[in-house]
Order: C-alpha cells, then structure tokens, then sequence
C-alpha cells in the first residue's frame, strides 16, 4: 500500500510539471493504481490546460509539414528533422550553386544569404568585439562563445570582456542567465525573447533583407575567409558595413557607423556548423552554490547595441564618462523596454545608473519631488528617492533606501532618470554627460513668490506635528500634495471631511518645489483656491513636514 | 475562416498553408487532448502526432472544411485509443477511415459537459479534509511538502489522504458510469 501511495503521489507531481508520466507508457500491474490515475486525470480535467508557447502553432505546422513530406510517422518528439541533415555538406553544395548565381545585388545577396541559412542546422562560432575610438585606436571589448541553431534556442559565453563568465541560454522551454560574480541564476521566461545576440545569424540577415539599400564595397579578407563587402542603409538608422563569406555565404563581420565618438566591429574569428546544438549545452543545471532568482526584472546584456535592440530604442550613452567613474554594465529591464547602464567609481563606493524608456505617459513628478530643470523640461529631483515613478518603477526598489538619489525628465518622447548613492553634484554631471541643455538644482533659496493671503503658523503646535509624524503618525504630512488637499478640502467643508476628498488628489499640482518652500496649484471649478503656499519650517529635509502658510484664491 | 485552397495548397506540402490550418484550429486539438492526458508534453507531441496522420490521411482523400476541426479531434482519439491499447499489449491500429468527424465533435462537448458536472458533485461529496487535499494537490498543483505544511500535517499523512480521497472519488464516478 505504502509503495502505491508514493507512487500515486509522484504521478500527480508529474502532471502538475506538465511532463508526461512513465505509466502512460508502461503497462501498470496494479489495476486499482491505474484505476486511481485515471481519477486523477478526470479531476485534473477541471483545470484549465497549461497552453504550449507561443511559437508552438509555427512548431507544429513545420514538424507536420516536414512528416507530411516524409510520409513517416513515429510516435518520437519530431522537433529535430529538420535539423536532421548533415548541414556543413548541404552549405557546401549549395554554396557550388549559388556561386553561378551570386553578383552583387539587392536579391542575389540576401536570396544566397537565405538559402544557405536555410540549410544550417545550428552553428557555434567565437564573436570578438572590438572598439575604434576617434584616433582609430582599437581595444577589444569582449569575446563570446556562441551556440545558436534554427529554432531560437542559443548559448552565449563571455570569454572575455567585462562581463566576463556570464552564460545566456534559452533552450525553448526556459530562458537563464548565470552570472558566476553573484553566484546567481536569473531565470526567465523563454518567450518573449526578441533578441538573441549580436551578429546572430538569422537576425542578421533579416536586418539586410528589411534594408532600403544594399551597396558592393569590394572584397577583403577576415579571419583568413574571404569576404564580400557590402554597405547597408536600413530603413531609418544609420548605414553599416557586412562582409559575407565568399564560401558560405553566411554573414562574418559587421562594423557599425561612428556614433558617440565610437565604433563597434563584431567578427566570427571562427565558425562551424552542425545540425543541432548539443543537449548538454541546452540542458539547465543549477551549479553547486548558486541562487536561483526567478522573474528577475532585468537581463545583463554585452553592449549597447544588444540594450538598443532589444528596447526598441537607441539608447543615448554618455560621451565622456564623469573622471572617477567606469562602466560595469548594461542591462535591459523594466518589460525588456527600458535600457539600464550602471557605472561604478574607482573605490566601488558609488554607483550611478542611466535609466532609459520611450515616455508612455505626460511627465508627472513625485508629490515630494524637488522640482527642477533639465534643458527646458521640469526635472524630477528626490533626495533621496521616496517614490518611485515612471521609468523608476521598475520591479527594483529604489525608493525608502538611504543614500539614494534620483533625478528624472522626459526629453523627445523620453524618459531619463539618473539614479546613484553619489552626491547630487556627480548625478548632475552624468546628465551633462547626455544632455545638451543645463541642469538646474534649486539652491533652496528663500522663494520670491508671496501669497495673497497668509496664514497664521504656531510653531509650538508645527514642532509637535513634526514629532508625532517622526514616530510614524501622518505620514502625508510630507507630501505637500495631500497637505494642500487636506488645506483645500476644509475650506470647502469647515466642519471637516466625510468619505471623497471634495477636491482630487489628481487635479493637484506641484509647480514649485525647492525643498523648503512649494506652491500647488489646483485645477477644476469645485475648488475656491487656486494656489496653496507651503513651507517646511521645522525641518528642511525629506522628513521634514509640510505647512499651509497662505494661497491664492479663485480669481 | 480557412479557404478551400489553403487545404489543396496544404495536401502539396506547401508550409505556409499548413501553417494556416495549424494557428487556426490546433488550440482546439490541443485541448481536447490535454483533457485526455492531462501534462502539456503528451499533450505537444500528442497534437502533433495527429497534425501529421491528418494531413497526410488529407493527402489522398478529401474532408469537408466545416469538419475539419472535428476529423482532427477524431483522430486524435484513435491515436489516444491506440496508445492506451498498445500499452495494454492487445495494439490495434487506428481505422481512419471509419472517422464520422461530426459524431465526435457533438459527442465530445456533451460528454466533457457531463463528465466536470459529475466530478465536481464527486469533489463535493468527500470530507473536509480529502477534499483539501484534492484542491491543493490537483487542482491548485501545490507539492506534497507545500500541501503539508499548508493543512498543518506530515508529508506521509497527506499521501495517506490523497489516496483515500482518490479511492472514495473512484468508486463514486464508477458508480455513476
């Protein structure tokens, strides 16, 4: 009976891992057993069915499609026929074939390029990057193993470079990311996974058949291969170089145009084909001492054009990281729609990150927020940062730790933030460092604009009100949008305030906050105030509390 | 609504087409097998498995369009069928061409419609406790360490009542068959 139990038990956790149990294969000696799984799946049947991914209907129809051809039908898993073939010797053939046919031109080049992709089960090559400087001089930034086959499953290792030791893979069922530094494993969903790597294959070829022109440059010789160049002008961006390998066809090198004063070459220093990746090197296996982070928000990734690709957007990199500061990493997060680059002082003490994402909403600054100004466009300042809006809200928690500043702004349909545990002054430098326009910090100077009419503060009563906030009672007390709207409420109902504020918290607005003085101002006609003047007389910090000290009426 | 021509086009073993009839009718397919088998890997290769006899049954033959759908369920249950006779060594092959497509999809809703009703009275009728066990470890997915410690037992009573509670919902459904 013991020996039932456990194994009844061990059938229902492999239904509820979605794998198919061994008895549905194996005939079962005990009938009740059989007849207990069977119950099993007709209580199951309530559930709703785990749905295969996304891609699982272009799967299917190509596994079907490919049997259909072969007229043979085994009861296997027949994702892999067609990787089936030896792909070197179908490159080669090919490769005879088209070389009748290749001349430089728009359909000759990608329709050659397609073809013999087509043919490539899977391929594993080493990628160098390298990085040209104004003066020419050039510094290898990295190096990568890379595993990559037909399907969207790949390996990619950092041989070399600042990252180096981190492994990416998505085998198709999931996606992870070891980073040996934390002795982490981020994992992943494996789809959405919109981008693999640079100068993948398959996107890459993809990229110079969307193109709006493609142009022979000539031939050169890279990584002892033979090589066509061609220049490519995508649809918006700017042009780039390709050399396509004269024997494969397939492509080898990319060099990017000049942008911030740097350029990028990515080169196959070597490559080989097979038909399919090897399992081990798919397979997912927590290394001893690691930590399994799941849902992680954010996803490391080699170089700003990966972050780029995968956001959507270009992002902008500082032109001369601030003296004192060098970059650590890149990374994508937020949805994969926000790009992230974090720098970190000599000592290690300090780190600063860029956040980027293409503005979804009309820049709204934290009720607390220090407003100021970056180029023409009002800045979010927090010190530190108590509410995390925007393109800082993203999973991560950057709100309520000490010592962590922020400033925030939206520029073109962008939004910026740049965040650190570094004085407010280096923040600043960081935003010059990307943005033309000047950066405004108000000074807390004493504000020139008066209210027309004054209220009376005690300062016996505030002091108090300051203490009873620092032992945890009112908290919106430091927030001078619900300060103003508690203000304005009362005047509109004296005798005090029952259920809905009479005036919402939405139609207030912050236009002046240098951290000891603030006007809100309110919108909409139920209000009789328009403007209501505040100050932080007890103490000027962010745990200082806010008073009403006058306000403008409705004209 | 799929086109008479993307059924010829798929018969010649043209992708795209087949593509089309996949994305449009496999999630049926899909759940109707995975209400049989219950795990999403027997349930992938199961689908497939019957996308493959299908068309290529669709190559030398032809079935209406409206019955697609239908004819794909009815050979997924023969190869279900099959599958279950084989393992119980008396294997018979599946007789497509006996498949009455529009019998399978009427007899397949009704029967599914019935059988849920008939379970969750089942589910109603156990005790307090093999009932939480049911939901926790079946319905909800939760593991034996996790259904442990949520209903505050050791791991081996938990196996203990989920056997029980099985047998008790065995030999209600048997009795309603």
């Amino acid at each position: 009976m013991d020996n039932n139990e456990k194994k009844l038990s061990e059938y229902i956790d492999k239904l509820n891992a979605e794998k198919k149990p061994k008895e549905h294969d194996n005939p079962m000696d005990s009938p009740e057993l059989e007849e207990l799984m069977d119950t099993v799946r007709k209580v199951r049947s309530l559930r709703e069915p785990a749905l295969p991914d996304a891609d699982y209907p272009k799967k299917l129809a190509r596994a079907a499609g490919g049997q259909l051809r072969q007229k043979s039908a085994t009861g296997e898993r027949k994702w892999a026929w067609l990787a089936g073939t030896a792909a070197i010797a179908a490159v080669a053939v090919l490769v005879l074939m088209l070389n009748f046919v290749l001349y430089p031109g728009r359909t000759d080049i990608v329709y050659a390029m397609e073809q013999a992709y087509k043919e490539v089960g899977a391929y594993h090559g080493i990628l160098s990057i390298v990085e040209t400087n104004l003066k020419g001089e050039e510094t290898l930034q990295a190096m990568r193993e890379v595993w990559s086959d037909n399907e969207g499953r790949y390996f990619v290792k950092e041989l070399e470079g600042f990252q180096k030791g981190v492994v990416t893979v998505n085998n198709g069922d999931k996606k992870w990311q070891v980073c040996p530094n934390e002795k982490k494993v981020y994992v992943f969903s494996a789809f959405p996974d919109p981008y693999r790597f640079t100068l993948e294959l398959g996107n890459e070829i993809n990229d110079v058949k969307d193109a709006a022109k493609i142009k022979p440059v000539g031939e050169d010789t890279v990584a002892g291969r033979r090589a066509s160049v061609f220049e490519i002008l995508p649809k918006g961006g700017e042009a780039y170089r390709i050399w396509i390998d004269k024997e494969t066809k397939l492509p080898l090198q990319r060099q990017r145009a000049m942008t911030n004063a740097i350029q990028y070459r990515i080169t196959y220093t070597s490559i080989e084909f097979s038909d399919n990746i090897p399992g081990e090197i798919l397979a997912y296996d927590l290394p001893e001492g690691f930590e399994e982070i799941d849902n992680n928000p954010e996803l490391l990734v080699n170089n700003i054009e990966e972050a780029g690709k995968i956001a959507g957007f270009t992002p902008k990199v500082p032109e001369n990281v601030p003296d004192g500061y060098a970059k650590d990493s890149i990374a994508v997060a937020k949805g994969m729609k926000a790009t992230k680059l974090s720098y970190v002082s000599e000592n290690k003490k300090s780190r600063v990150i860029i956040l980027q994402e293409k503005a979804t909403d009309e820049f709204k600054p934290a009720s607390t927020a220090v407003l100021g100004k970056v180029g023409n466009n009002t800045a979010e300042i927090q010190s530190p940062v108590q509410q995390s809006l925007g393109v800082l809200d993203g999973g991560i928690l950057y709100s309520g730790m000490a010592d962590i500043c922020s400033i925030r702004w939206q520029e073109s349909g962008f939004e910026y933030a740049v965040i650190g545990d570094a004085p407010m002054d280096e923040l600043v430098l960081f935003i010059e460092s990307i943005e033309k326009g000047p950066v405004e910090i108000p000074s807390g100077e004493e504000t020139t604009e008066k209210p027309q009419i004054k209220i009376p503060v005690d300062l016996g009563v505030e002091e108090n009100e300051q203490k009873s906030v620092d032992a945890g009672h009112s908290p919106w007390k430091l927030d001078p949008v619900y300060v103003a709207q508690v203000f304005v409420s009362l005047k509109i109902s004296p005798e005090g305030i029952e259920g809905d504020y009479p005036v919402n918290y939405e139609d207030m607005k912050v236009i002046k906050n240098n951290g000891i003085d603030a006007i809100v101002e309110i919108s909409g006609n139920a209000t009789p105030v328009r403007r209501v003047y505040l100050k932080k007389l007890i103490r000027q910090d962010s745990t200082g509390i806010w008073t009403v000290i006058g306000y403008d009426p409705v004209a | 609504m799929l086109k008479e021509e993307t059924f010829k086009k798929a018969q010649d073993g043209d992708l795209k087409s087949i593509e089309e009839i996949c994305s449009s009718t496999w999630e049926a397919v899909y759940r109707f097998i995975y209400y049989k088998v219950q795990n999403r890997q027997e349930a992938e290769d199961m689908t497939q498995e019957t996308y493959a006899k299908a068309l290529s049954h669709f190559k030398d033959n032809s079935v209406k369009i409206e019955q697609y759908t239908g004819f794909l369920k009815t050979v997924a249950l023969n190869i279900l069928r099959d599958k279950w006779r084989k393992k119980k060594r008396r294997g018979v092959s599946v007789d497509i061409e006996t498949i009455k497509p529009e019998e399978t999809a009427v007899e397949d809703a009704a029967e599914t419609s019935a059988q849920r009703e008939l379970i969750r009275k089942a589910l109603d009728s156990l005790n307090k406790e093999q009932r939480m066990v049911i939901e926790l470890r079946i319905l909800k997915g939760y593991s034996v360490k996790e259904t442990a410690r949520m209903m505050k037992k050791k791991e081996s009573t938990i196996r203990v009542l989920q056997y029980r509670a099985l047998q008790t919902l065995a030999s209600i459904l048997k009795s309603d068959d």
